[in-house]
Order: C-alpha cells, then sequence, then structure tokens
C-alpha cells in the first residue's frame, strides 16, 4: 500500500513536472528556425540570352546560414558578351566566382524567413577578349577610316573585385524564394591585354572609366533545410 | 539605419551615372601640321598666297587662302597619301609615304592611328623648292612635321 502511494507519487510528480516544463517552453516562445543551404540561379541572364543576341550568361548563386543573421554566400558563373562601342566592337567571354557573407537587417516575425540584407563580395573572374573590329578615330570627314575586321583574341586575363549588395528575398512558397539584388564594384586590380582595355568584365559588368561597376541580378532559389535552431 | 543606407546607395549610383567616358576628349590620329618657310631666309615663314590643297581625286581642303602654316589629315586607310598643292595657279604633287599603327585610347575614342618612318616618296618643284621633314614619326600636334620652302 504504501509502496502504491509512493508510485502515484513519482508519477503524477512526473506528469506535472513535464507539464510545467511545456508551459515554460510555450511561454518563451522556443521556435525553431531553417539552417541549410540554398541554391538558385539569377533568371535575369537566360532572359537576356533570349531577347540579346549579343548576351549569353549563366549565374548560379547559393549561401549557407551559419549565424541567425548571417550567410556565406557564393555566386558562380559565366558570360560571352559582345559589346558595340562607336569605334569598336568586342567580345568578352569568361567565367566568375564571388564570395562572401549576407547580413540580413529584417526582423522577421515568428515562421516568416524573409530577409533585407547588405551583403560583400570578393569577385574573381577569369576571361578571354576578343577585339572583333575597329575604325580608327580621326578628326572631320575628308578621310573616312575603314572598318578593320582584326578578330585579334586576348587570352588568359584575369580581374578581382570588391562588391557591396544590397538585396532582398522573400519566401514565397515554402522554402522558395524569390530575391532581386543591387550590386556596386570596385575593381582592385586585373590583367590588362596589350594595346586594348578590359572594358568589360564577366560578373563585374561594364567597367567604367574610375574602375567602378554595377550590377543587378533577380535569383529564384530553394532552400534545403539541414538543421534547425532554436530561435 | 536604413535610410542612411538608401542615401549611400543613391549617392554610388549617381557616381556612376555621371560618368564621362561616353565623350571623347583624347587626342586621336594627328593631322599633318605644315609650315611655309621663305627659301632665302630659312628661318622666317612666309605665308602662300591663292593656296589650294587637295588629295587627287577629292575635294579642296583649302581653296585659295593665305597662310604660313596648315593641318591636313594623313590617309589611315593606306600607306601612302597623294597631295596637290597649289600656289594660285601652279601646282605641286607630294607622295607622302609611311607605316601605320593603331594605338589604344579609350573606350569612347576608340584607336588612333599614328604614322612610322614618314617620308616623302617624290615631289615637283613649280613653286616649292624644297621640303625639310623634322620627325618621322607623327604622333601628336604639338608642333610642325614639315617645312616646306618656297
Amino acid at each position: 500500500m504504501k509502496q502504491r502511494h509512493i508510485f502515484i507519487f513519482i508519477i503524477s510528480f512526473l506528469i506535472f513536472s513535464k507539464n510545467s516544463i511545456a508551459q515554460v517552453q510555450q511561454d518563451s516562445a522556443k521556435v525553431k528556425e531553417k539552417y541549410g543551404l540554398r541554391v538558385g540561379i539569377d533568371i535575369s541572364k537566360p532572359i537576356m540570352t533570349i531577347f540579346d543576341k549579343d548576351q549569353k550568361g549563366l549565374e548560379i548563386v547559393g549561401d549557407y546560414r551559419i549565424l541567425r543573421n548571417y550567410y556565406a554566400a557564393v555566386e558562380l558563373g559565366y558570360e560571352d558578351k559582345t559589346t558595340d562601342e562607336n569605334y569598336m566592337n568586342f567580345t568578352t567571354k569568361g567565367s566568375y566566382i564571388k564570395m562572401g557573407v549576407n547580413f540580413n537587417a529584417y526582423k522577421n516575425w515568428i515562421g516568416m524567413n524573409n530577409e533585407i540584407y547588405l551583403g560583400a563580395r570578393y569577385g574573381l573572374s577569369f576571361f578571354s577578349q576578343t577585339l572583333n573590329s575597329y575604325s580608327p578615330n580621326v578628326y572631320g570627314n575628308y578621310i573616312e577610316a575603314d572598318l578593320k575586321k582584326v578578330n585579334t583574341e586576348f587570352k588568359s586575363l584575369n580581374a578581382h573585385w570588391a562588391e557591396f549588395i544590397f538585396g532582398i528575398k522573400v519566401e514565397t512558397f515554402k522554402n522558395l524564394f524569390l530575391g532581386a539584388s543591387a550590386q556596386f564594384k570596385m575593381l582592385i586590380s586585373s590583367k590588362e591585354p596589350k594595346n586594348f582595355k578590359n572594358m568589360y568584365v564577366p560578373g563585374f559588368n561594364r567597367v567604367y572609366s574610375n574602375d567602378l561597376g554595377a550590377g543587378f541580378n533577380y535569383t529564384i532559389s530553394y532552400l534545403i533545410p539541414l538543421v534547425k535552431k532554436d530561435r | 539605419m536604413k535610410k542612411s543606407l538608401l542615401i549611400l546607395f543613391l549617392v554610388l549610383t549617381t557616381i556612376l551615372s555621371c560618368e564621362k567616358d561616353d565623350i571623347c576628349i583624347e587626342p586621336n590620329t594627328p593631322n599633318l601640321l605644315i609650315t611655309f618657310y621663305n627659301k632665302d631666309t630659312t628661318d622666317l615663314k612666309k605665308s602662300v598666297t591663292g593656296l589650294s590643297v587637295w588629295i587627287d581625286g577629292k575635294e579642296k581642303i583649302y581653296d585659295t587662302k593665305t597662310l604660313d602654316s596648315i593641318s591636313i589629315p594623313i590617309d589611315i586607310n593606306a600607306e601612302n597619301t597623294h597631295y596637290k598643292f597649289a600656289s594660285e595657279d601652279i601646282e605641286d604633287d607630294i607622295n607622302f609615304t609611311y607605316n601605320r599603327n593603331d594605338i589604344f585610347i579609350s573606350r569612347s575614342c576608340g584607336y588612333k592611328t599614328i604614322f612610322e618612318n614618314f617620308s616623302i616618296e617624290n615631289y615637283s618643284q613649280n613653286w616649292i623648292n624644297s621640303i625639310e621633314i623634322l620627325n618621322t614619326t607623327i604622333e601628336n600636334e604639338t608642333t610642325a612635321h614639315i617645312h616646306i620652302y618656297h
């Protein structure tokens, strides 16, 4: 009889205590957040490929949540672009990688996974330039310069740069994100072709005269949730 | 925080859009600068009266002007340029020969041609007495490239 009482006491204590623990958890709103690998593509590049015959490209984007508000991010891409200037026409072909971090400045409500982020990247590109044609620039029009179709290829060129990003990501369906970002770039250094110039660099885009650049991307990406951590 | 970032972003895009690399301001392919001198006192400039200059088969660049120095284009599509120089009704032929070298300038200017081994293959001496080439490489327009004595 005594033993039975003790038994009931222990069980009831356990149930009680378990209930009370659950109560505490609910009160402090212990919510799990998804951490994982997010992969996607820049949808603007395939669209540009369809509408602009002088432009082909692909960019794969990926990030991994390392801390609550920090994501390690990578972009890998390929570009083949022909640029037409007043006195010349050239084609740039090559691939690039950008690595860095995004900081999410957006305070999400429970269960939301949206981002307004700031990012920094280090970019590296390997490419070739082909000067398709040019005509020497002359004063006046007494003698008009003939177009010279030279097809001079400048191989094994490279460039690296720093990049600052401002972007958003919105979870539209479960684990599916739509994103947009604007990038501001600064060329650190580049291997320049002889008697020509890197006026376009894959991943960097147009190189402005003071070695600055800009870019945009529109991404669709999918989150592969690997671990769940407490908020 | 968010507001200041937006301002920063606007400033950066403004810097980019205010770029002036669409307008060519650097010097491009140099013209040939000729100064006319007196054949008797060779350190004195002497104007040519009724000077007409043209490339054989084209319209006149200078038409019956009185000048002591001129600037004329060199044919970038060939390795020689055949010029006609007339003083009043007296014509002279000058045939310039050279090698071309195209030098990259910038995005907006493209390439310019500079002329090397610049020489005169032959010339007639109806009103022209002699010609002196000062520099066989023509790459800028800072000083006269040839002197013509008459």
